[in-house]
């Protein structure tokens, strides 16, 4: 299985632990892959729309005193990144509208108001963000988001409404 | 009815007799409730009160969650706002009582189904008149609280100097309803323009907040404000200052729907820096009669400090709406 998080991958292989490979994200678009050392040719991900898949191929190593075959699987990933990039943009957009100091803290979880946006604030962070993203929010919850991450999720799932 | 009353003043002449404390709330100057088609409007400037002493009395005076979420709010200066907001609300309050002294920290508060504050008598722990209505508005440089007996009230403040990111003909039209972008749209004059943006914004905020069902219930593109332009000269005859500023209307763009409730506006300028949208709801006997002006009380306070009573000064000038500005006692 593999999983994913922002800054690494872990995979476990099925076969022997110290055969454990590593892959490494470099950055958002490329994979490294390494076993025993040995490192493979990194895998450069196209971007097909707002989510890319990553198939690579599966390999098989023959290692020297035994007659055994690590298969390596790698299985289909599907980078999530789309997630954190929303959020990113938003904290950019609300700390331009409040004029925050540069450094100032926003995250996911930041509340507009304890980062003292008023309803004026908050309805023009609306509108930055539908010329961000090409987006349209309705009247009823243009005035009702009230966190970063309430916006993000918001606009995520206009956007998948959008593709589907 | 009377007897109704009689029995509300024994009741709380009973529950006086046990308080003899001397709390902070002893320096909060008593004031009566407002009347009928009356609004007080109390404000604080926070840029007056340096005071870390007097701010820690206000902090004291502040509910556990709203002392944290004080602590939540981001740096110096937005604490310092969300303390004297709280403390506004819950002082301003506290002076209604006639008989004998409530403590501020004793109101409690709740929110209606739609989300709007307001006050808790069940848990409040003195007997108090349940029919006050409140409403808080904020900026950096101004907090107001606007109070009223037996009408829902809404206000808004917003500085005059504040400045839009977007474009003002932008955000009215992502915003504001047909009749009103046609309004702004005709304003030659970009400054002017977007006093007007302001003005109209801080009204229909106003107007939300006293309607009280949220805002996802009233878009503000579905109704329209104006500021006519007709000239009314008053027609009571009470002292003081006389409004003759325009009557304030609020309207859905479908003619064919009924207007909920009737609304009362009243729009001023505070200190030349800031605008101040107040609305009431007018009684359904006063209809068809002919609009009677709202009778407004003005206050600036430090609470515990000191209160001052603002009369049609340069502090206070009525822009727009029928209002009489009243002595305060």
């Amino acid at each position: 299985m593999a999983s994913f998080t922002a800054t690494s991958i872990s995979i476990i292989s099925l076969a022997k632990p110290s055969l454990v490979p590593s892959a490494r994200i470099s950055s958002p678009n490329s994979v490294s892959l390494s076993i025993k050392g040995r490192r493979f040719p990194s895998i450069t991900l196209q971007p097909t729309g707002r989510r890319f898949q990553v198939t690579c191929a599966i390999l098989k190593h023959v290692l020297h005193g035994g007659c055994f075959a690590v298969h390596l699987w790698f299985m289909l990933m599907k980078f999530d990144i789309t997630k954190q990039e929303t959020v990113q943009k938003v904290c950019d957009i609300v700390k331009k509208q409040l004029a925050l100091p540069e450094g100032s803290s926003v995250t996911g979880e930041s509340k507009f108001a304890a980062l003292g946006a008023d309803s004026l604030d908050t309805v023009e962070i609306v509108m930055g963000l539908e010329e961000e993203f090409g987006i349209s929010v309705e009247e009823e919850s243009a005035q009702s988001i009230t966190t970063v991450q309430e916006a993000a999720d918001m606009i995520d799932k206009l956007l998948e409404s959008k593709t589907d | 009815m009377s007897s109704l009353l009689d029995k509300a003043r024994l009741m709380m002449n009973i529950h006086c007799l046990g308080r003899n404390l001397v709390t902070a709330s002893s320096s909060l100057h008593h004031v009566q409730l407002p009347g009928q088609k009356e609004a007080h409007f109390w404000y604080v400037l926070p840029d007056e009160i340096k005071d870390t002493n007097l701010l820690n009395q206000y902090f004291e005076i502040l509910s556990p969650s709203e002392k944290e979420n004080v602590f939540r709010m981001s740096g110096e200066q937005l604490k310092k706002r969300a303390i004297l907001a709280r403390a506004l609300v819950r002082t301003t309050l506290a002076r209604y009582q006639t008989n004998c002294q409530i403590d501020p920290k004793a109101l409690r508060f709740k929110k209606n189904s739609y989300g709007k504050p307001e006050v808790d008598w069940q848990y409040t722990e003195d007997w108090s008149l349940p029919q006050l209505h409140f409403n808080l508005s904020h900026t950096s440089s101004l907090i107001a609280c606007g109070v009223t007996v037996g009408s829902p009230i809404g206000i808004d403040v917003e500085e005059k100097q504040r400045r839009l990111k977007n474009d003002v003909l932008a955000f009215a039209r992502r915003y504001f309803s047909p009749d009103e972008i046609e309004m702004l749209t005709q304003i030659a004059d970009p400054e002017l323009r977007r006093l007007e943006l302001i003005k109209l914004w801080t009204l229909k905020e106003a107007y939300v907040k006293a309607v009280g069902k949220g805002f996802s219930n009233s878009p503000f593109n579905t109704f329209t404000v104006r500021l006519g332009h007709r000239t009314k000269t008053g027609i009571h005859l009470r002292p003081r200052v006389m409004s003759k500023a325009q009557e304030i209307t609020v309207e859905p763009p479908d003619e064919s729907k009924n207007v909920s409730g009737n609304w009362q506006f009243v729009l001023l300028e505070l200190d030349g820096s800031h605008y101040a949208a107040i609305c009431i709801e007018q009684e359904s006997t006063n209809r068809g009669k002919g609009s009677i002006p709202v009778n407004l009380k003005l206050r600036k306070t430090i609470p515990f400090v000191e209160d001052e009573c603002i009369l049609g000064t340069e502090k206070a000038v009525v822009i727009s709406g029928l209002t009489t500005l009243l002595e305060c006692e």
